[in-house]
């Protein structure tokens, strides 16, 4: 079942005189695990916003095309009904807590409460949450009292307890240090085992060629390619659009070693090790 | 974390209490000593209110708000005493200056009125913890989002002065002086302005985001994680506090 479907979305920034979207097209399955990859300033953190309606309905600006989220069309609907369908989680942990819950349990109680969920629901949810991000242990901890990773996995934690059907994640490990970001793939991968359509941007590749179905590469607000991470990986032409391969890839690429049968590289370290292992290295 | 509630953890009666009781306590505090005007109420008044916050043990938390504004009050009597007009009756002399009774008189009155409304207040703000007024006040139908103005800066403020203070840590290490006498300090302050404003506005606009992907703006009815609070005598207190104003006013009315 198509559950993402955008179609020639434009879209421009109030003041800017540049496309930051332009004619993006493509489609997302139930349950992909979909990586988008670009330089800075391609355009992912538009199109993940985009997908919840943070684009166009917070910053306005001028839009065309559409996007349809499990039947909804964006431009018709609120920020607050879109999120009933698709969370989104950002990069700085700490502008994501709202600062006005004195414990972390609270915390992800706050979108609940504004949705209106009935009370025993919410607990049932927030246990869920709490327990499926592994953050069960810190629950009675003031939000602000958590290291990055922590707090981090509890902004997913209040996204995940809404029960979205899609979870779109815009370089949630950038601001971390290497555990933290290490505890957050380990939580989003949990996510997508729980069936849940993730759309990661992340500039950590070889974690991207890991975890990812298909990757989505941006580059000045168009799309590049959207294929498997071999395909993508493989292409001679990623260094022009700003993004470096996984380095499992950079070597076989430099050692000219496909996968057997195949025109691609390997993208991760056991792909290199079975095509590179008969090497007598 | 730090925190800049003055909110003082206590067991007692007064921290059992309604935030909304104590929100008509500082009603009837304001109203009393205007609708009786007699010296003898006010400091009934002063009385009582001195009582509630010896028996909610917050008494010491107070020494420096009644401290300040005695400071002021100090300043009001010795100008009413000295230079009020219409003052006749010498009380006595220092030096060249006389003092009056009827400043002075005038002038207790304001201090016992000021101190009356300082700690009505006190109450509130030493006995209620900011969530638990601002979830009252919400339940009673608050904007929840005037609600969450109010909550949020008493946990945005003292992030905010932590990030400043990381901002002059930096700056310190790179040579820049930060103590000394007022004019240093004065000239420390500016460079740290650009980037806590600016900083601040920018985590504004994602903190606003984030706000909205949660439902913030979700125009159908709230609940709530926490059962509402249930106080005893809440609407004994309230209806004995309004009684009270409306027999003040039939008081000053009819004798």
């Amino acid at each position: 079942m198509k559950k993402i479907i955008v179609e020639n979305l434009k879209y421009k920034y109030p003041l800017s005189e540049k496309l930051a979207l332009n004619n993006v097209s493509f489609e997302i399955e139930q349950g992909e695990f979909i990586g988008v990859i670009g330089r800075n300033l391609s355009g992912k953190s538009t199109l993940c916003q985009a997908m919840v309606g943070l684009v166009p309905h917070f910053y306005k600006g001028a839009y065309g095309g559409k996007v349809i989220i499990d039947g909804l069309e964006v431009r018709n609907y609120s920020i607050a009904d879109i999120s009933l369908k698709v969370g989104i989680v950002f990069q700085n942990p700490f502008t994501q807590i709202t600062g006005s819950k004195m414990t972390v349990y609270e915390e992800i109680a706050f979108g609940l409460e504004n949705l209106g969920i009935s009370r025993a629901e919410m607990i049932n949810r927030i246990d869920f949450a709490l327990n499926l991000l592994k953050i069960a242990p810190f629950k009675e901890r003031s939000p602000f009292d958590l290291s990055g990773g922590q707090m981090q996995r509890m902004a997913i934690a209040s996204i995940i307890a809404m029960k979205p059907e899609i979870i779109v994640l815009d370089e949630p490990t950038s601001q971390l240090d290497p555990e933290g970001s290490e505890e957050v793939f380990r939580a989003i991968q949990d996510l997508s085992k729980q069936g849940i359509t993730v759309i990661l941007a992340e500039h950590k590749m070889e974690k991207m060629a890991e975890f990812c179905n298909r990757i989505l590469l941006l580059d000045d607000g168009k799309v590049v390619d959207f294929d498997v991470p071999e395909k993508v990986f493989s292409r001679d032409d990623l260094g022009e659009h700003g993004v470096n391969a996984p380095v499992y890839t950079r070597v076989c690429k430099a050692l000219n070693k496909k996968k057997a049968g195949t025109n691609d590289y390997p993208v991760t370290l056991e792909e290199a090790v079975r095509v590179l292992g008969g090497m007598g290295l | 974390m730090r925190s800049i509630s003055l909110y003082t953890e206590r067991n007692t009666v007064i921290h059992a209490m309604d935030p909304i009781s104590k929100l008509f306590y500082i009603l009837f505090a304001l109203l009393i000593p205007i609708i009786l005007p007699s010296i003898k109420v006010s400091i009934v008044c002063v009385v009582l209110g001195l009582i509630f916050l010896l028996v909610a043990r917050v008494f010491k938390k107070t020494i420096p708000v009644f401290s300040f504004v005695f400071l002021i009050l100090l300043t009001v009597i010795i100008i009413q005493g000295l230079f009020r007009p219409g003052n006749q009756t010498t009380l006595f002399h220092f030096g060249p200056f006389t003092l009056y009774k009827e400043g002075l008189m005038f002038a207790f009155g304001v201090a016992f009125r000021v101190i009356n409304i300082v700690s009505a207040f006190m109450i509130l703000i030493l006995t209620t913890k900011p969530s638990d007024l601002v979830e009252s006040l919400v339940r009673k139908g608050l904007s929840s989002k005037i609600g969450y103005v109010i909550i949020s800066v008493f946990q945005i403020i003292p992030e905010m002065m932590s990030s400043m203070e990381t901002i002059t840590d930096a700056q310190r290490s790179r040579g820049m002086e930060t103590e000394g006498n007022l004019q240093t300090r004065m000239k420390a302050f500016l460079p740290l302005l650009g980037p806590v404003i600016l900083g601040s506005l920018a985590n504004t606009k994602e903190r606003a985001m984030a706000l909205e992907v949660r439902g913030f703006n979700s125009k159908g009815p709230k609940t709530y994680l926490l059962e509402e609070k249930k106080y005893r005598y809440s609407k004994v207190v309230q209806w004995g506090i309004l009684l009270g104003i409306a027999c003040a006013l039939a008081w000053r009315i009819l004798v």
